[in-house]
C-alpha cells in the first residue's frame, strides 16, 4: 500500500491514513446472532514510531462497545501518565490489500498531543509490516 | 472512567496472587481470568482473547494478561 503524500503534507502532519475500527471479529459475528450491534468507526489515524502501544481516544472504545481486557501503564512524553484501560478491537484498512487485524490489543488515553489524529498507530502494529518513509519524494509505503 | 478503574479489580487481584508461580511455567505467555477461573496461558494476545470468548461467551468480562516479572511502561513520545 503507497500512501502519496507531498513531502510539505508528510512533513507537516505525518504519515497517516483512514482506519476502520471495531469490535473484534467474533464478538461481531456472535453477537449479530443474538441481536447485538457493534458498531464501527472510521478514523484518522497517524503511523506512530514513537508509540510502544497502538492508542486510541477512549470515546472510540465507548462508541464501538469494545471489550475491557486490562490495564496498561503509559508514560506520554510532555502529556498523560498512568494506567489506561486496554480494549480488544480489530482494525481495517479499507481502500487498501492491507489485511485486516482481527484481534488486536489498543489501549485508551487521550491523544493530547496530536488533536488532528484519533488514533496512534505503535509499534506493536508496526512490527507486523515493512514500512518505508521517503521524505525527499513524499512517499511512504506500507507492505504486509 | 470510575467504572473502568474498577473494571477486572477481581481478576487483577488473582493475576497478583499467583503471578510469582505462573511465571516459573509460563514466562511471557498471556494468562485469561474471569473472576476466580482461569481459562489458561496462550502464547499471544489474540488466541488468548479467543480462548477468553469461547470460555465465558462475548457478553462477560475477563482480564487478558501477559506474564512479565516487571511489569513493563510503555511510552508514547
Amino acid at each position: 500500500m503507497k500512501l502519496p503524500f507531498t513531502p510539505t503534507t508528510l512533513f507537516q502532519q505525518g504519515p497517516h491514513l483512514e482506519i476502520l475500527i471495531s469490535a473484534t471479529k467474533l464478538e461481531v459475528i456472535e453477537g449479530r446472532a443474538i441481536g447485538l450491534e457493534y458498531p464501527d468507526m472510521s478514523v484518522r489515524a497517524l503511523i506512530d514510531t514513537g508509540a510502544s502501544l497502538t492508542i486510541i481516544n477512549p470515546q472510540i472504545a465507548t462508541t464501538c462497545k469494545l471489550k475491557q481486557t486490562g490495564r496498561q501503564k503509559i508514560n506520554a512524553v510532555g502529556g498523560e501518565a498512568g494506567e489506561f484501560p486496554e480494549y480488544a478491537a480489530a482494525i481495517s484498512f479499507p481502500g487498501s490489500r492491507l489485511p485486516s487485524l482481527d484481534t488486536t490489543r489498543v489501549v485508551a488515553c487521550p491523544i493530547i498531543r496530536q488533536p488532528f489524529f484519533s488514533c496512534l498507530i505503535g509499534r506493536d502494529i508496526l512490527r507486523k509490516w515493512l514500512f518505508t518513509y521517503d521524505g525527499r519524494s513524499g512517499e511512504v509505503e506500507i507492505i504486509a | 472512567m470510575a467504572t473502568e478503574e474498577k473494571a477486572l479489580q477481581k481478576e487483577l487481584t488473582v493475576f497478583e496472587q499467583h503471578k510469582r508461580e505462573w511465571l516459573r511455567n509460563h514466562p511471557g505467555d498471556f494468562v485469561v481470568i474471569a473472576d476466580e477461573t482461569v481459562a489458561g496461558f496462550y502464547p499471544d494476545y489474540e488466541s488468548a482473547f479467543k480462548a477468553g470468548l469461547g470460555k465465558f461467551g462475548i457478553q462477560a468480562s475477563f482480564l487478558v494478561k501477559q506474564l512479565w516479572a516487571e511489569e513493563p511502561v510503555y511510552l508514547i513520545h
